[in-house]
């Protein structure tokens, strides 16, 4: 079966209902080439069921195609920012740090706070850089919420969150943007494919705005981190 | 001396990085920071090279003294030996 992810039409063979349901809005049916063919192969299965000894195979089917899907990413100018991403007025914001930071909390902050906000993907967006911007898309590989839309945004900012008592915001240097995203991707083993990689994040660093947001879990969280990056991409 | 194998150096966002592949991936999950100085030593380690070799290759490259060049090179072998990523 094809779909289109990200702008990339994959041939996947999907086996279980997790997956299914989630790639469901990302079928393409339309004449055109594949450009990537990704399978669940045993060796790949056992592989990953070394990594991850207790879960089933759903879940297994689930993460590998992920994985695999978001390293071919890399070869069409792409990239995994782990991040929670919300689409208000036009543009794709990412709020990305380590599990258990609150990233989801704070885009649901955002949902509350501006009615029409949406979320775009909750935990894995794709990022591509495209010849006409840089932008966000929603995957149907979007962690344990599920929450996803097939759309392509331009990213108006990336935020890298902090818990804090109050809430700021600020930009921070291409050096911490650098290490912020390398710390919230999947890195690659093979040398030619970390290239690729590296070029991704140049261009990302060198053009979409980068900040630090601390902040609570009140609503005025999801209006400062708003006004401090409306406007400026 | 030499870099271990499957470290590579980069100039991403014009910041020299060291960022591990493969097997070195495994032991070593973090990522190198240098400063140019410490890029041209790299460079120098990565095709190996004795430490008086370091010493006038980094005299050859910048107008410092032998002193200077000398803490500098042992800040940077102490730092890159502590982090695992070069070996004698």
């Amino acid at each position: 079966m094809k779909y289109k992810i990200a702008d990339i039409i994959v041939d996947l063979d999907v086996q279980y209902p997790r997956l299914k349901k989630q790639i469901a809005p990302y079928e393409y049916d339309e004449a055109a080439n594949v450009n990537v063919e990704i399978r669940l192969t045993e060796a790949l299965y056992q592989a990953y069921l070394e990594t991850y000894p207790d879960i089933e195979r759903e879940m297994i089917e689930y993460i590998a195609l992920g994985n695999e899907y978001y390293t071919a990413l890399i070869h069409f100018n792409g990239m995994l920012i782990h991040s929670s991403c919300v689409v208000y007025d036009g543009r794709a914001y990412l709020f990305s740090a380590p599990c258990g930071t609150g990233k989801s909390t704070h885009t649901q902050l955002w949902l509350k706070r501006f009615p029409d906000a949406y979320i775009l993907n909750d935990d894995k967006p794709a990022i591509r850089i495209c010849s006409d911007g840089i932008f966000a898309y929603g995957t149907p590989f979007s962690g344990k919420t599920d929450l996803n839309v097939n759309e392509r945004v331009p990213i108006g900012g990336i935020c890298m969150v902090e818990r804090s008592e109050t809430n700021s915001i600020e930009r921070i240097s291409d050096e911490e943007a650098l290490f912020g995203i390398l710390d919230q991707t999947v890195r690659p083993q093979e040398e030619e494919i970390m290239d690729k990689l590296l070029r991704v994040i140049d261009k990302i660093v060198r053009n979409v705005p980068v900040y630090r947001l601390k902040c609570n879990m009140e609503l005025e969280a999801a209006e400062v981190a708003y006004n401090g990056m409306k406007g400026v991409n | 001396m030499k870099t271990k194998k499957g470290f590579m150096l980069r100039k991403v966002a014009d910041k020299n990085i060291v960022v591990p592949i493969g097997q070195a991936s495994v032991d070593f999950n973090g990522i190198i920071n240098l400063n140019d100085t410490g890029a041209f030593l790299w460079e120098q380690l990565a095709k190996g090279c004795s430490y008086d070799e370091l010493v006038s290759r980094l005299l050859g490259e910048y107008d410092v003294s032998e002193e200077v060049a000398k803490k500098d090179i042992d800040a940077f072998l102490e730092t890159a030996r502590n982090a695992g990523v070069i070996e004698d």
